[in-house]
């Protein structure tokens, strides 16, 4: 038996894997032989294909398409990249793009976040009210509390390392920036002015400080 | 149309069921028609509060069952004859009622009564749904303590997600020479914390412990406690009564008097 065109497949998709050694003219005959032996079986399927076990260019891949389409009747809705680096670089533009947008975009949320309350956010987040011990905020992007952050923040859920996460009275139990976390010191610090803050994640550490220009300079969306 | 208000903390122990008693008591002084219900079914003790242990025949699980009509399960109070109290069940527990069943039972009593009073178990579980089912008002009992504080805030969060509109918070136990020297929470403190409105605050009380073990609300006392309880009643019948200071000059001679007596 001739293994150089094999047809694997589950319900929604096959995958042909083509022998790397066999010249391609070749190949496409024995593409067409296996499809038209199998025809029956994929009868009016819509499927999604996945070429493997050869690199194919775009002129051959879409040549193989069309034997298929010949001696088939069935749909192909998508061709699949298998390719490691190609979706790796997809991976990474979508990703970009979202965390860009979980950045860049906000909503406003209106109350206190009590103990117990659990709020989480695709896009960045402006707390308009405090956010208590017990209570937690989750944002993909970046959190401003207008009142106290008493409970806990995790800011750059998808991993964003520039996430930042400011207060107005910045008395955490923890902040989590991107995969870091940072908790609250043992002894309480008795501040004698409350004054807004922010926490930013550099290196492996967590650093909380006062709002000012130069720090506001610093911040990268 | 009566008003329903529950006295509800989420943690135990920090004065729900004194301040209950206290409250209900003191606005049957002002002439209302009030009823105390107790629904911490299986750990009942508003009733010993009360000093009306002794009266208990039928209970709020027989009027919900149906085993009585209300006006059997009601016991007048020895002292006031426009207070009444609805016991709790002792050998059942919480998951003998519905929050509909309570729902319903308060709405009947509203007709005839001016206030009624639900004094709700520790905790948020079932015991918890049940005495804020039917309620217009909430009542919540915190001490400055950070843990009692933490639980009224999860309680006070509970209560918004079930659309109560009034919620109005009581500090009991403040020890104000410990506020001065900065080792307890001032009721402001604990008033920034939870965000809503004060009132009524509630002085740590040696009389308090006296009065509920006499089974003697002592609201409308000359003590500083039995003046606090009655000016929240006050504040709860829509008064405007000013926050009394609670470091008083009695107390403070007291005070002397009691350190010069120890040494």
């Amino acid at each position: 038996m001739n293994n150089s065109v094999m047809i694997k497949g589950n319900k929604y998709g096959i995958i042909v894997v083509l022998s790397p050694d066999v010249p391609f003219e070749e190949l496409k005959q024995l593409v067409a032989e296996k499809f038209r032996e199998s025809s029956k079986f994929f009868d009016n399927a819509k499927m999604a294909i996945s070429f493997e076990g050869r690199k194919l260019t775009n002129e051959h891949q879409q040549e193989i398409l069309d034997i298929i389409a010949e001696n088939t009747e069935m749909h192909i809705v998508c061709v699949m990249e298998n390719d490691p680096a190609t979706e790796e670089t997809f991976k990474k533009t979508v990703e970009q793009k979202l965390m860009e947008l979980s950045n860049n975009t906000g909503q406003f949320y209106k109350g206190i976040l009590r103990s117990g309350a659990s709020l989480s956010f695709e896009t960045s987040v402006i707390i308009i009210g405090d956010v208590n011990h017990g209570a937690s905020v989750v944002s993909k992007g970046n959190i401003i509390v207008l009142g106290a952050l008493k409970g806990n923040a995790f800011a750059g859920a998808s991993g964003n390392t520039n996430a930042f996460v400011v207060a107005l009275d910045m008395s955490p139990t923890q902040i989590r920036i991107a995969d870091m976390i940072a908790r609250a010191p043992d002894k309480p610090v008795k501040e004698e002015v409350k004054e807004a803050k922010i926490a930013f994640l550099e290196g492996e550490n967590i650093y909380i400080e006062p709002l000012n220009k130069s720090i506001l300079n610093d911040i990268r969306l | 149309m009566g008003e329903v208000i529950v006295v509800t903390s989420g943690k135990g122990g920090v004065g729900k069921t004194t301040t209950t008693a206290n409250v209900g008591t003191g606005l049957a002084m002002l002439d209302k028609k009030v009823v105390l219900i107790d629904t911490d079914i299986g750990l009942r003790n508003l009733d010993v509060v009360m000093g009306l242990e002794n009266r208990i025949v039928y209970n709020l699980v027989d009027v919900i069952e149906g085993t009585c009509r209300i006006r059997n399960a009601l016991i007048k109070d020895k002292r006031y004859p426009n207070l009444y109290l609805l016991p709790s069940a002792q050998t059942r527990d919480k998951t003998s009622v519905t929050p509909e069943q309570m729902k319903k039972l308060a709405d009947e009593l509203r007709d005839e009564f001016d206030y009624i009073l639900m004094d709700c178990p520790a905790g948020i579980e079932q015991g918890f749904k049940n005495a804020i089912a039917g309620a217009d008002r909430a009542l919540v009992v915190t001490t400055p303590e950070v843990s009692a504080v933490r639980d009224a805030d999860r309680i006070i969060g509970l209560l918004e997600a079930n659309e109560m509109t009034q919620t109005h918070l009581i500090v009991n136990r403040i020890r104000m020479d410990m506020v001065r020297r900065g080792d307890m929470m001032s009721s402001e403190d604990v008033c920034e914390i939870l965000a809503v409105d004060l009132i009524g605050v509630v002085p740590d009380d040696e009389n308090i412990v006296i009065s509920t073990n006499q089974g003697e609300p002592l609201v409308g006392s000359e003590s500083l406690a039995g003046r606090a309880y009655m000016n929240i009643c006050k504040r709860i019948v829509g008064e405007e009564v000013p926050f009394m200071d609670l470091e008083e000059k009695a107390g403070f001679f007291e005070k002397l008097f009691g350190k010069r007596k120890r040494s």
